[in-house]
């Protein structure tokens, strides 16, 4: 009968590591400069499309109106797919509203 | 913000894009969810941070950045060497589990000789880079050279052999398991000479487990995408319940032979003579429980079954065995394009039925919003207004495999992204070549099979 431990194997073995190599491509980029206060100003609800989060982002909407009536709110999907970035949309943003709450990822 | 169950997941998603968001998190699920429920998410708390929602969402518009936020460092990964620390068998083989890089399934090791021996399957210098890949979008690509798809065709089991092949599927770019919550199955097609020379099994019970070349190279396929695509569950691999195509994906020869249509890479472009491997991407497949031909014709069963899917972007791909592929002809489809125009003009769903789906709601109703046709159009009709919506014939593919015991297919979801050479990988003086009784044993296998073939008397 073979015990068990004598299947191990007590000699070293070198192996080569099977994962690729990072590619370190990535850029930082800092936050973009906040707001000293949200009343006025125009704030941005963009939904990306995941299900479910157009009926919440309504929701939140409605939170601003109700918390903060003096803010304007557009709340607006986002045109393309959820993966695809659109530049145009950034510069609507950005010429027309003072922040963003981009969502809901998930 | 994104919903809590991808809070890591988001954070991850910044880091690899140089930044340091101000995220904030209801609770998951937001989808089905009734209205009341989601009035409470928005005035309850983040499940994330412990605090109420919404006010944290303003603090995060309106709170100062902080020095880091201003001034992000971005995460980079540190270069790999190329060997592992020295150690027994047993602890390197538990090494390779514990961190994720196999499938859950033992693997060989890969010594340097193996990998040696390996690479003699291939003309390709070992340092040369076939290709970057990642699988998902939120993080970093890595880089691969022929040595590293060596060593992940080690690990499956592969020999030199099937080398080629694995550099095809490797520098295809494409993932085995592209990381959607969706949980994406895969299927890779060979055509061409390489299927014969190396052995692969295009005939009975070619989708089972029973072939040497199918089995290892589809299981290389996944090895390379959680190596080399960098998959780690519950880090960067979400799906939900994920997909046991992932085992294999698919891997098959075309049954070119016993085909009454072209091969499928010849219908794509490439000479006969030419070895390729086709991707396809979807999540499902159908059989078709029974016998082409047998109470309807084959065209009219698979207009049923079709409405089981989604119908995204006309993907459709129809995997036949030879006898439903000889079906289809004696019904008038002697040629597959005759066949994807028959079922793009006849297939036929309610709009409600398609713009019900979450898939078509994520990835096509944008289109429809931006004025697209003909979702723009369809978006307007009445729930139960019928449309043709595989608008594009060129999409459905098919593919013959099988070994002629039952007139059956699978219909899939799925839809083809590339066809790419395997020749170019392949050594100077032919593929390499295996012991002489390998080589006796599956000759004799195959003339078993086409003996069993001629006597059966349906030609």
């Amino acid at each position: 009968m073979v015990k068990s431990s004598s299947r191990k194997t007590s000699s070293l073995c070198t192996v080569l590591d099977p994962r690729g190599q990072p590619t370190a491509t990535v850029q930082p980029h800092p936050l973009a400069p906040r707001l000293e206060s949200i009343e006025g100003k125009t704030l941005y609800l963009i939904d990306v499309g995941f299900g479910g989060g157009w009926e919440f982002l309504e929701e939140a909407n409605s939170w601003f109106a109700r918390n903060f009536p003096n803010v304007k709110t557009v709340l607006q999907h986002k045109k393309g797919i959820m993966f695809v970035d659109e530049p145009e949309m950034w510069e609507e943003i950005k010429e027309n509203g003072d922040a963003v709450i981009f969502g809901v990822g998930g | 913000m994104a919903s809590a169950r991808f809070a890591e997941y988001a954070a991850m998603d910044a880091r690899n894009h140089g930044m340091k968001l101000r995220f904030s998190f209801p609770p998951y699920p937001l989808v089905g969810r009734p209205r009341e429920v989601l009035r409470q998410y928005v005035e309850g708390n983040d499940p994330v941070s412990g605090k109420p929602l919404m006010p944290q969402v303003v603090d995060a518009l309106t709170k100062p950045l902080t020095e880091e936020e201003k001034n992000p460092k971005a995460a980079r990964g540190t270069p790999r060497p190329r060997l592992l620390q020295p150690d027994t068998e047993e602890n390197l083989h538990r090494l390779f589990l514990e961190n994720g890089w196999t499938d859950g399934a033992p693997i060989v090791l890969p010594t340097e000789e193996r990998v040696a021996h390996m690479l003699s399957g291939t003309a390709a210098d070992p340092d040369e880079v076939v290709g970057q890949m990642t699988i998902t979008i939120h993080q970093e690509k890595l880089e691969y050279t022929v040595e590293k798809v060596a060593v992940n065709a080690v690990m499956a089991g592969a020999g030199p052999e099937h080398l080629p092949v694995i550099l095809a599927l490797a520098a295809s770019q494409e993932t085995s398991m592209p990381s959607s919550t969706t949980s994406f199955g895969r299927m890779a097609v060979v055509n061409g000479p390489i299927r014969e020379e190396i052995g692969m099994n295009s005939g009975l019970g070619a989708l089972s487990p029973f072939n040497h070349a199918n089995t290892v190279i589809g299981r290389a396929w996944t090895l390379m995408t959680i190596n080399l695509a960098d998959s780690r569950l519950g880090e960067t691999f979400m799906g939900s319940t994920g997909n046991n195509m992932n085992y294999n994906n698919m891997l098959i020869p075309e049954n070119e032979e016993r085909s009454v249509w072209e091969p499928f890479h010849v219908r794509k472009g490439f000479k006969k003579e030419e070895s390729t491997v086709s991707f396809f991407q979807g999540w499902s497949a159908i059989n078709s429980m029974g016998a082409a031909g047998c109470c309807r014709p084959a065209q009219e069963e698979m207009l049923i079954l079709m409405q089981a899917f989604p119908c995204i972007h006309s993907a459709l791909t129809l995997v036949m065995d030879p006898l439903v592929a000889k079906h289809l002809k004696e019904q008038g489809f002697s040629d597959p394009k005759q066949l994807t125009k028959y079922l793009s003009e006849n297939f036929k769903m309610t709009a409600g039925q398609f713009w019900g789906s979450d898939v078509i709601y994520s990835l096509i109703e944008p289109n429809a919003r931006n004025g697209i046709e003909p979702f723009a159009s369809w978006l307007k009709l009445p729930e139960d207004a019928m449309i043709a919506p595989y608008t594009d014939p060129e999409k459905i593919n098919m593919v013959v495999v099988g070994g002629e015991t039952q007139a059956l297919w699978f219909t899939t979801d799925m839809w083809y992204t590339q066809t790419v050479s395997i020749d170019k990988w392949r050594p100077k003086s032919g593929v390499y070549q295996e012991d002489e009784q390998t080589l006796r044993r599956r000759q004799a296998r195959q003339k078993r099979h086409a003996a069993a073939l001629k006597t059966s008397g349906y030609d």
